[in-house]
């Protein structure tokens, strides 16, 4: 597993050289400017809702980096051809796919952890209120990303870029709309074909709903230890399973 | 060691083109073996299934049939890797890393200590010609230095089986002869060289036995010295011309040529003493005698025909 981390460095490197990191300053840019459209900003900024929007903020933020740093891993390093360096050495192919995901993961914590900071920066300036609560909702951003990364980066063993983006939106919304709109279709619905569409999708997708915790970051206390821990159980179950599936492909894959 | 470095037996390999069902043959029935220490050329046109072979080799891309081993481990084996170098056709490396980086980076896959990847990268960019561009990053490097950067990062764990794709490629006369040096040399350290290469002289000057394919499949293999030798033909060859006697000598030779002041004859096999006794009987001076050959070219364009 010593590769895996050699090259899940190489990630942070690259992730460094394409200057994805200064996505943290264009949040930072977004956050401020977003804050004085708040409700009452002409009183004084609430905190609840800064932290309310921010969080929203940076789950969009993240989400889209995500993607955007898992979607081309694997095709950009087959059409740069220098995926033959890296396998022609004593590295599996399993230790070159779980790198990859490694160092999306550590892309995405670090960009999270500074957003964090900045948002408690904003909020404690701002709104004088300190929030370290809002570092939960940052962890559970983490924890989607994180089956969202992984979920792309099983689509890239075998998608074009393009199927790949639009696949992840699709698989991204149907996560988010899973307790409330495939649930009525499949509870209320009347169409039988629209019930048989949203059956697989209600049962085998994760529910990303979960891991939206603005709300309670943003006007109570977060959520209690033992959710944040079942989220992260239920984060890990499905990462393994797409790397499991993307392994599956990649591992006899032609390149 | 095992005197057998690459074996390959009956390898098919074959390709679905886009959505179509129909598939479209890279390699087929490809045999060949591989002696430890030579240096083994693999011929072909373009779309002849080369790269298409040594990826079969590298484990990158899986044969549809047949069996094979690299260095007396079977197809795919993670261990080979440890003991094999590659160099691709074109080399492609991560653009943001310098030289020295890059062969750090390479060096780390095989689980060398930090002061044996910097002497070992020290060492192999001066063999390359690069210690001067060692700092800059490869993203600025011209094709030729790059094909010299591929070399070192092939050579990073000293491995006993070099396999290289068009190692010349993009590399301007002087840089071709530098590789050959290089090649000769590692052959001479007791390494074993698997190239595929569109340069006929290049193989025809270092390669021990080659392997000619066409359209997936072996056309001509051997060692090159036999494949090129003409059979029952000799080539003598007098020194000065041989102007007053040369109807003597056409009636023995098949070909008679004046080349740089000397007379090089093509004689059947059974008429090389009668001529060597018509040379002494004029006084001519002997300057070789050896089996005739053919050129790599002229056997190239022949097999691929």
């Amino acid at each position: 597993m010593r590769n895996t981390g050699i090259l899940a460095l190489n990630v942070i490197k690259d992730t460094a050289r394409r200057k994805l990191f200064y996505v943290v300053f264009l949040f930072g840019v977004a956050v401020v400017a977003v804050s004085p459209l708040l409700p009452a900003f002409e009183l004084g900024i609430r905190p609840q809702f800064l932290k309310d929007i921010s969080l929203s903020l940076t789950s969009l933020f993240g989400v889209v980096l995500a993607v955007v740093l898992s979607v081309n891993q694997v095709p950009g390093e087959v059409e740069g051809r220098t995926i033959y360096n890296i396998l022609s050495k004593p590295v599996s192919r399993l230790e070159y796919l779980l790198g990859k995901y490694l160092g999306i993961l550590a892309d995405l914590a670090i960009i999270l952890v500074i957003m964090g900071l900045e948002i408690l920066v904003l909020v404690s300036t701002r709104a004088h209120a300190a929030s370290p609560v809002i570092f939960q909702g940052v962890f559970t951003v983490f924890l989607e990303c994180a089956i969202i990364a992984a979920f792309c980066l099983f689509l890239s063993t075998f998608a074009t870029a393009p199927v790949n983006v639009f696949t992840t939106i699709l698989f991204y919304l149907l996560c988010h709309v899973k307790t409330d709109f495939l649930h009525k279709t499949l509870v209320e619905g009347t169409n039988g074909f629209l019930k048989v569409l949203a059956w697989p999708a209600y049962y085998l997708l994760p529910n990303l709903e979960n891991y939206n915790i603005s709300q309670q970051v943003g006007y109570s206390n977060g959520v209690p230890a033992g959710y944040l821990l079942r989220v992260s159980g239920y984060a890990v179950l499905f990462v393994v399973i797409f790397l499991v599936l993307g392994y599956l492909v990649f591992r006899r894959k032609d390149i | 060691m095992t005197d057998t470095a690459v074996a390959l037996e009956n390898i098919t390999k074959s390709y679905r083109s886009g959505f179509s069902r129909e598939r479209k043959t890279a390699v087929e029935g490809l045999s060949l073996e591989v002696k430890s220490g030579e240096i083994f050329g693999l011929l072909g046109p373009n779309g002849a299934g080369k790269t298409t072979t040594l990826k079969i080799l590298l484990g990158v891309i899986f044969p549809d049939h047949g069996i094979g081993w690299v260095l007396g481990m079977p197809l795919g084996d993670r261990a080979m890797h440890y003991r094999l170098g590659f160099l691709p056709e074109q080399p492609y490396f991560y653009g943001f890393l310098t030289a020295e980086k890059g062969l750090d980076l390479y060096g780390k896959f095989f689980g060398l200590k930090r002061e044996e990847r910097a002497s070992r990268s020290a060492k192999l960019l001066d063999m390359v010609g690069l210690r001067r561009g060692s700092h800059l990053t490869l993203d600025k490097y011209s094709k030729g230095m790059l094909q010299r950067f591929g070399i070192a990062q092939a050579l990073i764990n000293d491995p006993e089986l070099l396999i290289m794709d068009e190692p010349s490629s993009g590399l301007d006369p002087v840089g071709q002869k530098e590789v050959r040096d290089i090649l000769v040399r590692l052959k001479e350290d007791g390494k074993t060289i698997f190239l595929s290469s569109h340069q006929l002289s290049e193989v025809e000057n270092i390669c021990d036995s080659v392997s000619i394919v066409n359209r997936g499949r072996p056309v001509r293999q051997g060692m090159l010295s036999e494949l090129l030798a003409v059979e029952g033909t000799t080539k003598v060859v007098l020194s000065g011309a041989v102007t007053a006697a040369r109807g003597r000598f056409i009636a023995l030779a098949r070909h008679v040529e004046e080349t740089n002041g000397d007379t090089v004859l093509e004689v059947g096999s059974n008429d090389v003493y009668r001529v060597l006794d018509l040379a002494r009987e004029l006084g001519l001076e002997l300057v070789s005698v050896e089996p005739s050959r053919q050129t790599l070219e002229d056997l190239f364009m022949e097999a691929i025909r």
